[in-house]
């Protein structure tokens, strides 16, 4: 079985995932951009003054990547889920399995095109900070790829969740249980290895903390715990997302009957 | 065209055996119908070749490529209008068949899109979302929608259910360009004088189970047992004048008209009475029973 095999039909895929979510960019762009500039505002409000616990940085800048790095995974998340449950619903993913597309292509054009969401969102929610907060990215560079990375792995979990899921009801049940607690206990709001007990250790299991920990480095410069070894872990967790992706899409899971 | 050797599938949600053991070749250009009740196993054959369903045991070759090792192979020749229609509600007409032509890998199809709307009476519509097209039209975008690749082999599950009588003919017509064009065609229907007007070939499964496949002709010849026989009298006759052939369930109609039910055996000496009775006739025709009657009886023989 060929890897790549059609990379006309992988783009139209991939553009799709693209193209969908563009037609309803108030929901899915604008909404949460929304969102995140109502957390920096109430913070801004409460508590730009106060020190974030790493020396030179106030509690503002700390903020900013956080918010950049909740905005992508959650965005890219949504991405591949609820396009897959909508498909369900449309009674139309059944006619992926038509399509002269590999497995691989398949599985990447959705995650790829979660991953653009993820990225916009994220890339987006910095440059809306801009005004209210006068801090330059340290590394660019590494800020996007950080942003990539975080919504590649979630965007891979999207895909997995929409696969496995029956419905709207159960993807909003993982999102409400799983994912934001994870995000909040994951260093978005505040530095994870200042909470102590368990809550504390929550964030050596927990993948959004140390995606959260590369996105403040390239933003700040600064990091709360061993930078390389979270790098490390996201590339860990990128291979494993993806290697569970496309296994549940080759099992068929959710979309052949067996 | 399609080789299918020892097929079997048995559902693991329920443990239900669609399949048993189907053995079936279909030849380049032949146009089958593939007739069967709700449940009999239509549905579970056309969704393994779609690749929808997985096969439990089983070989299946499609255009000579083997549906196990070459399955992206199999759909690049293959175009499928499933039963139930489901619709991408983001897009309008146009824009679902040029992405359905891209997941094909075709980059530039307009003209063959815009053939294909022609065709189906669909261009009027190319710029309306799919959700505010009637059932009929849905029915018709199905068929584009499998057509943007130029399959070599079209299956189509019920096409015509829901279309009204016009959109029906004109969706036969156009299966019998697709024909004559030289394409492979397998149609199931619930419409049996669909079959019979379309099909060369006549496949009937039940409970998982090929029970007949033969030329249509050669089926309809082989389980034909009695024949229709209308006789037109130059003159008025009565039923009672008919009582001779009694044997034939005779029925009079419009004074001059009887109908007659005659073995197929026995249509000779039923006209040499008639003849023997000096009763003059001016015209007679002929009918074999219809499909539908030789499909339900093989279906109520098992």
């Amino acid at each position: 079985m060929n890897i790549f095999y059609n990379r006309i039909g992988f783009f139209t895929l991939f553009f799709r995932e693209i193209h969908r979510f563009t037609k309803v960019s108030v929901q899915t762009v604008l909404a949460p951009l929304i969102s995140n500039l109502l957390y920096l505002g109430i913070f801004a409000g409460i508590l730009s003054t106060r020190s974030a616990g790493i020396d030179g940085i106030n509690y503002l800048q700390f903020l900013v990547p956080g918010l950049a790095t909740m905005g992508a995974l959650m965005a890219a998340f949504q991405n591949p889920s609820s396009s897959i449950i909508q498909q369900k619903f449309m009674n139309t993913l059944q006619d992926l399995n038509s399509y002269p597309i590999s497995d691989a292509e398949k599985t990447s054009a959705f995650i790829l095109g979660g991953t653009v969401r993820g990225i916009l969102i994220g890339t987006l929610t910095y440059l809306a900070t801009i005004p209210f907060v006068h801090t330059g990215i340290q590394s660019p560079v590494f800020f996007f790829v950080s942003l990539g990375i975080t919504s590649f792995i979630f965007s891979s979990i999207g895909f997995i969740s929409g696969l496995a899921l029956e419905g709207f009801e159960q993807m909003n049940f993982i999102f409400a249980l799983i994912i934001t607690p994870l995000t909040y206990l994951g260093g978005v709001f505040f530095e994870a290895s200042k909470l102590s007990g368990i809550l504390g250790m929550v964030r050596f299991i927990n993948p959004i903390y140390p995606l959260v920990n590369l996105t403040r480095y390239a933003y700040l410069g600064v990091y709360e715990e061993n930078i390389v070894v979270h790098g490390i872990l996201a590339g860990v967790f990128v291979i494993v997302t993806f290697g569970i992706a496309l296994y549940a899409f080759k099992k068929g899971i959710g979309i052949k009957i067996n | 065209m399609i080789e299918i050797k020892n097929l079997n599938k048995t559902y693991k949600r329920d443990g239900k055996i669609a399949l048993k053991n189907i053995e079936l070749e279909i030849k380049e250009g032949e146009f089958t119908a593939l007739l069967g009740q709700n449940g009999a196993g239509k549905t579970t054959l056309i969704n393994i070749l779609s690749g929808n369903v997985k096969k439990t045991s089983g070989k299946v070759f499609i255009g000579g490529f083997d549906l196990d090792t070459n399955e992206l192979d199999t759909k690049k020749i293959i175009g499928i209008v499933p039963q139930e229609a489901g619709f991408d509600t983001f897009f309008p007409l146009y824009e679902v068949l040029k992405k359905q032509s891209g997941y094909f890998g075709i980059k530039d199809n307009e003209e063959h899109i815009d053939y294909l709307l022609d065709t189906l009476s669909l261009t009027e519509k190319k710029n309306s979302m799919l959700r505010e097209l009637s059932g009929g039209m849905k029915r018709r975008v199905l068929i584009a929608k499998a057509l943007v690749h130029k399959p070599k082999i079209l299956i189509l599950d019920e096409p015509t259910a829901g279309v009204d009588i016009e959109m029906r003919h004109s969706i036969y017509d156009f299966l019998n360009e697709l024909h004559d064009s030289g394409m492979t065609i397998i149609l199931t229907t619930h419409y049996i004088e669909e079959a019979e007007r379309l099909c060369d070939r006549i496949l009937v499964i039940n409970k998982g189970e090929i029970i007949a496949d033969e030329p249509k002709e050669q089926l309809m010849e082989k389980f034909s047992k009695e024949l229709q026989v209308t006789i037109y009298f130059e003159k008025e006759i009565k039923l009672e004048d008919c009582s001779f052939l009694m044997d034939y369930r005779p029925e009079v109609h419009h004074k001059n008209e009887l109908h007659l039910t005659i073995k197929k055996d026995e249509i000779n000496t039923a006209i040499q009475m008639i003849a023997q009775k000096n009763m003059h006739f001016a015209d007679i025709t002929i009918e074999r029973e219809k499909l539908e009657d030789i499909y339900l009886s093989l279906i109520s023989n098992r």
